[in-house]
């Protein structure tokens, strides 16, 4: 057996013409069908390391109670508790709160600003000046808004001085008033980012179509509610997207200037994760905080980020 | 003229320049009292009345020189950074490539994944990846740092760069395969110096979340040996002093000049990059 197949395979190197020649061109036409996926291999090998690994790294601790000693397995406990958490749902709701107040105001003010910037000769200018606040360090930010509000107290100081209130403001003992500063250091920070955007899409659309509504006698804000609104919609629903990932995930800002407080009343997902796995150290309960997340997002991606960005492209 | 003819009807100019010099005062005004708060003495900052005209100082500017290795943070930033931004190009060009040249069985769910990893929030992952550096010694290290960068930023530039090589004609493409040249001379010679406005782009975006990065940062660099600028700030505290604002202040515009500086430089490319691709500025 193994003689004669070394015999054949002696005999079709040695013999000249037609049958190499084929059998080369075959194998590199399989070389030919794997060259794509080699070359877009290393990419998704490298992201799989830091999503699949901890996927996967995450599923099996949240199956076990991980508390400065060795893994002990308890099954389903983690789970169990977190959904009997208040400090989690409550955690999921601030999320939800915060995230949603914050992308909508965002994105009612970059659609008004860019409405009356797309049109002017100094757009070019405006937008360099629009831009600032999305170029500084989000860490260096919410440092701005903790000064301001509660260090330094400049916020209250100028409503004083114009009569609007009289005495300080206590921010740090309102639930709502700590959101707010989240939500107003996000809208300062953010809002360029779908303003950039908005304006490049009111700028990309077809001129002679605003031109000949305008010519049938169309305000500007009709045509802006007819015509170019209808028109950004994929384009608003990718920004808004890309937005509300961040938001979502939103961290920093809740680090520095409210540690979750007060009574937990700032605490997003992500400071959640954060306190019970590297302040608590319960890395089991934290990681089962992880896969739950990580479940919605999969789901999430599925169902929107997919249509959207593939409406947006056609 | 033109601009006069448009504004002729239901908008009227004073309400236009209204509405955007108002915006402007709320973007610039926080940034021109931090900057102040940056140029002015410690014990001017937090007082029981707010100071809005300051006296000058350059106290903080000795103070991040002097009193914390603020050249070493530097340093860490920008090797973190730029070694990110290489390791994502090396990756991204090939796969953006792929992307937008083949056809082949499950090249859009391959894409689709790849667009995904940007939805990961890094708290989810943040722990198993903690002890993933942990296991291989690189905990605390700026190689640590650099790698989770390049994650992050991966899908972003894969995306930009697919877009641009999308818009390459394919006849470009033909004329040099007839002439003999390979897939990758291909990508090399032709495509690679074609699309080089959206290769610059991708790389600016990158650099900018590498800036801002926050969690990881703080997870990965537990002492100040890997510290970069950003998480470097949350830790200008003199211990029962309290906060250094105008040291914390400074650095901010220490980081934010040259982000400035390059972003004009491509803010044609802006929005197409911020968005992946999928609008055309």
């Amino acid at each position: 057996m193994s003689k004669s197949s070394l015999s054949d395979t002696g005999a079709t190197m040695v013999a000249p013409g037609a049958p190499t020649h084929q059998r080369a061109r075959r194998r590199s036409k399989r070389l030919k069908a794997w060259f794509p996926y080699l070359l877009v291999a290393p990419a998704v090998l490298y992201l799989m390391l830091i999503t699949l690994y901890p996927g996967v790294y995450a599923v099996i601790q949240s199956f076990h109670q991980v508390k400065f000693g060795p893994w002990q397995p308890v099954g389903l406990a983690n789970y169990a508790r977190l959904f009997q958490d208040h400090q989690f749902w409550g955690a999921i709701w601030n999320t939800l709160v915060i995230g949603s107040f914050s992308l909508v105001l965002q994105c009612v003010l970059a659609l008004a600003v860019a409405f009356y910037a797309y049109r002017d000769p100094w757009v070019k200018g405006w937008r360099i000046i629009f831009l600032v606040p999305m170029l500084f360090m989000p860490s260096a930010v919410a440092f701005i808004y903790k000064l301001s509000f509660l260090d330094a107290r400049v916020f209250a100081d100028l409503l004083m001085r114009v009569g609007l209130i009289d005495g300080n403001i206590a921010y740090q003992s309102s639930i709502w008033m700590s959101r707010g500063i989240l939500i107003l250091a996000d809208v300062w920070q953010w809002t360029p980012f779908l303003f950039i955007i908005f304006v490049a899409a009111l700028q990309g659309q077809d001129e002679e179509v605003e031109e000949a509504a305008r010519l049938d006698g169309a305000s500007w804000y009709a045509i802006f509610w007819n015509i170019s609104l209808p028109m950004m919609k994929p384009v608003i629903a990718v920004a808004l997207i890309l937005r509300a990932i961040d938001i979502t995930t939103m961290f920093t800002n809740v680090f520095i200037i409210t540690k979750g407080g007060p009574a937990f009343g700032t605490e997003t997902i992500s400071y959640f994760i954060y306190r019970t796995g590297f302040k608590f150290f319960d890395f089991g309960y934290a990681s089962s905080a992880s896969v739950v997340m990580l479940v919605i997002t999969v789901i999430v991606a599925q169902l929107v980020v997919k249509r959207a960005f593939i409406s947006a492209r056609s | 003229m033109a601009s006069q003819r448009k504004n002729s009807r239901g908008e009227s100019l004073l309400l236009r320049y209204a509405i955007l010099g108002a915006w402007a005062l709320f973007c610039l005004a926080p940034v021109l009292w931090f900057l102040s708060i940056g140029l002015r003495p410690r014990t001017e900052i937090i007082t029981p009345q707010p100071i809005y005209w300051p006296s000058f100082s350059l106290d903080a500017w000795h103070m991040i020189w002097e009193d914390w290795p603020m050249a070493k943070y530097l340093r860490n930033s920008v090797a973190a950074i730029f070694g990110s931004v290489i390791i994502d190009l090396v990756l991204a060009i090939p796969a953006a490539y792929s992307l937008a040249r083949y056809t082949y069985r499950g090249r859009d769910d391959i894409g689709f994944y790849i667009l995904s990893t940007r939805m990961m929030a890094p708290a989810i992952v943040a722990i198993p990846i903690f002890f993933l550096f942990r296991n291989v010694g690189l905990l605390d290290t700026v190689w640590a740092l650099m790698l989770v960068y390049a994650a992050i930023n991966l899908s972003f530039v894969t995306w930009i760069i697919r877009s641009y090589m999308l818009d390459i004609p394919k006849e470009l493409e033909d004329a040099a395969r007839t002439d003999g040249a390979g897939d990758l001379r291909i990508l090399w010679e032709i495509i690679i110096p074609a699309i080089l406005p959206g290769i610059i782009t991708a790389s600016v975006i990158a650099m900018i979340f590498a800036i801002n990065e926050f969690l990881f940062t703080l997870l990965i660099a537990s002492t100040p040996k890997a510290y970069t600028m950003s998480v470097a700030l949350a830790n200008f505290t003199g211990g029962s002093d309290g906060l250094i604002y105008n040291a914390i202040a400074l650095v901010a515009f220490l980081a934010f000049v040259p982000v400035f500086l390059v972003v004009v430089a491509i803010q044609k490319h802006l929005s197409r990059g911020l968005t992946m691709g999928a609008v055309k500025g």
